[in-house]
């Protein structure tokens, strides 16, 4: 049966700031009594391909990540799937396997798009080999944790 | 033929993390053949020092996105070597479901969403869409299962939860098993349905061979992959996994970032088609099927039949599951809590064999249980020095082709070791075009 909601993290925290997807996803975690009962969390980790087979689960999802939009390092930044193919931007989720919008191709064909996908992506500093976020993403946090909580509560209401 | 070119590919794509390929042609003689991998180092032995031996598995799990479940099983098979726990059989059976389960969802991958591209002339698996999307649909169906087996075993659909040293830390319930060997029983149907398919389009595989060494695990009582003994399809049977390095002997070149390796020869292969080359009598009868429909016999010498290797890896990985589900039910799920250490300390190597290859994890523990040494030894550095000896001999038998060809060729060659380069490259790069 489909579910409602599912907020899915990704990242490698073996990689420095590209755990930040992660370490969000706990903290909203935390906070689950104060959003919905129907919310999944996921740890999708370094997900790839496999994202197609956690999407189509859900009709509304939320994917937390670092993604390097060139902004300043700490800033949080909303896509929709929409504004991602408008800018025709390249959102690889591994360099194995396709990119974002390629993986939204199969959910087309498969018929099991949900109703409506954010990506929230953390600029990163540092995505170097090496356990724990540069000072930059530190500093941050505390901030980005608030954001996100706040923007996912007044987006599920 | 006198003509000069140069093929540079760099950032090879369908395959993991960063690899380049450099041909030079002068007045048509081959001045430079060069398979590079220039990712940056890893240093996940550094990561691992320091750390308590319960924290090494979690780690070493977030290591690759694909061979999460291989790394954990290889590091929790070193840890319990080291400290001398004695895994029951019901843990023995399950995770050799997760490691059928891993298999079957990294060599669907490969086979569907990297290979099929080059076999259909297509550029991706998205330009198969519509021309070809009942072969697609078959591949999502089998990469769905295989990512829902996973769940089911390990806890998640990768980086898993529940493999833990001494055991599981929670089990699958009956039913649940039950309704999986359902699903596993039609899935066979399918990789045979596909197997077809494949094989109408087969023949671009190009007829290559090169003779070299295979290495992975063997053993007398299964088509190894969760344990045996270490071999060689030269030398036979090493006497200890312990002593892994005599056989799995690691160097470093110049132009590459990786670490190659060597044994008797200038180079050997790990892999499906290493696994196949050693062991392919063990196979289920319905993967020999398989097989036979591709000509495929043991020992092959043709790299790019890897991939055929794995297709036929991928119904006995069905196959066996089915098995190893009847047996785990017909006993009964127990409740077991993880068989705990004897030994506060040692040293302890775990071998496994994962989708791209043979895997080992080696820990030394101090009396306190943290972990004070780690050596790795990953199986795309393993393939390294054999991609660059096939691009050696097979460059001389194609030089006469067309450029756009000779590179698709080297392309697709590199792809048939479905190589992991990076081994859990995540990083989200977005330019806006």
């Amino acid at each position: 049966m489909k579910k409602k909601i599912g907020i899915i993290g990704l990242g490698n925290p073996l990689r420095a700031d590209d755990g930040i997807g992660l370490v969000l996803l706990r903290y909203l975690q935390d906070y689950k009594k104060t959003l919905s009962k129907e919310i999944d969390f996921i740890d999708g980790g370094t997900s790839g391909m496999n994202l197609v087979h956690l999407l189509e689960n859900y009709d509304s999802v939320f994917l937390l990540d670092a993604v390097d939009f060139k902004g300043t390092s700490g800033e949080l930044r909303k896509f929709t799937v929409e504004e991602v193919k408008n800018q025709k931007i390249q959102w690889f989720l591994s360099t194995h396997e396709p990119d974002f919008l390629s993986v939204f191709t199969i959910l087309q064909q498969l018929g099991k798009i949900p109703i409506q996908v954010i990506i929230f992506g953390v600029q990163p500093k540092d995505i170097s080999y090496k356990v724990g976020f540069s000072e930059e993403i530190n500093t941050a946090l505390p901030h980005l944790q608030k954001k996100i909580l706040k923007e996912i509560q007044s987006m599920i209401i | 033929m006198s003509k000069d070119f140069s093929i540079h590919v760099e950032h090879l794509t369908r395959v993991e993390g960063h690899g380049n390929i450099t041909l030079d042609v002068k007045k048509g003689k081959i001045e430079k053949i060069q398979w590079s991998v220039v990712e940056a180092p890893r240093f996940f032995e550094a990561m691992l020092r320091g750390q308590h031996y319960n924290e090494l598995r979690p780690i070493t799990s977030r290591i690759c996105g694909i061979c999460s479940i291989g790394h954990s099983l290889a590091s929790v098979k070193a840890t319990e070597d080291a400290l001398g726990v004695k895994i029951t059989s019901q843990t023995a059976a399950l995770r050799r479901l997760a490691i059928h389960a891993e298999n079957m969802q990294s060599h669907i991958l490969h086979i569907g969403y990297l290979v099929a591209p080059d076999l259909f002339g297509a550029g991706s698996v998205f330009s198969m869409l519509g021309k070809h999307t009942d072969t697609v649909l078959k591949i999502v169906k089998l990469h769905r299962l295989a990512n829902e087996m996973s769940d089911l075993i390990c806890g998640r659909t990768i980086h898993p939860i529940r493999l833990v040293v001494g055991g599981f830390s929670m089990y699958p319930a009956e039913k649940q098993l039950i309704q999986l060997k359902k699903r596993l029983i039609e899935a066979q149907e399918l990789t045979k349905d596909l197997a077809s398919v494949i094989l109408s389009v087969a023949d671009r595989l190009p007829a290559f061979t090169r003779e070299t060494e295979y290495i992975g695990l063997t053993s007398d009582e299964e088509y190894a992959l969760y344990d045996g003994d270490i071999a060689s399809t030269d030398t036979g049977r090493h006497p200890s996994n312990r002593e892994y390095k005599e056989v799995m002997q690691e160097y470093l070149v110049p132009h590459s970032t990786a670490k190659y390796a060597k044994h008797t020869r200038e180079s050997y292969m790990v892999g499906a088609l290493a696994r196949f080359n050693l062991n392919s009598k063990q196979l289920h009868p319905i993967a020999q099927e398989i097989a036979s429909l591709f000509k495929l016999k043991a020992i092959n010498y043709n790299p790019f039949m890897n991939t055929i290797a794995q297709l036929v890896e991928f119904s006995h990985n069905v196959e066996d599951s089915i098995s190893l589900i009847d047996t785990i039910v017909e006993l009964g799920i127990k409740q077991e809590k993880p068989v705990k250490p004897v030994k506060k300390a040692g040293r302890g190597v775990g071998v496994v064999e994962v989708p791209r290859g043979i895997l080992v994890h080696d820990y030394t523990l101090n009396s306190q249980g943290y972990c004070t040494k780690a050596n790795c030894i990953i199986p795309t550095n393993q393939n390294h020095a054999n991609i660059q000896k096939d691009m050696e001999k097979l460059v001389p038998e194609i030089i006469n082709r067309p450029e756009k060809e000779i590179e698709l060729t080297l392309e697709m060659l590199v792809r048939a070791y479905d190589p992991c380069i990076s081994c859990s490259t995540h990083y989200l790069d977005v330019s806006f075009l």
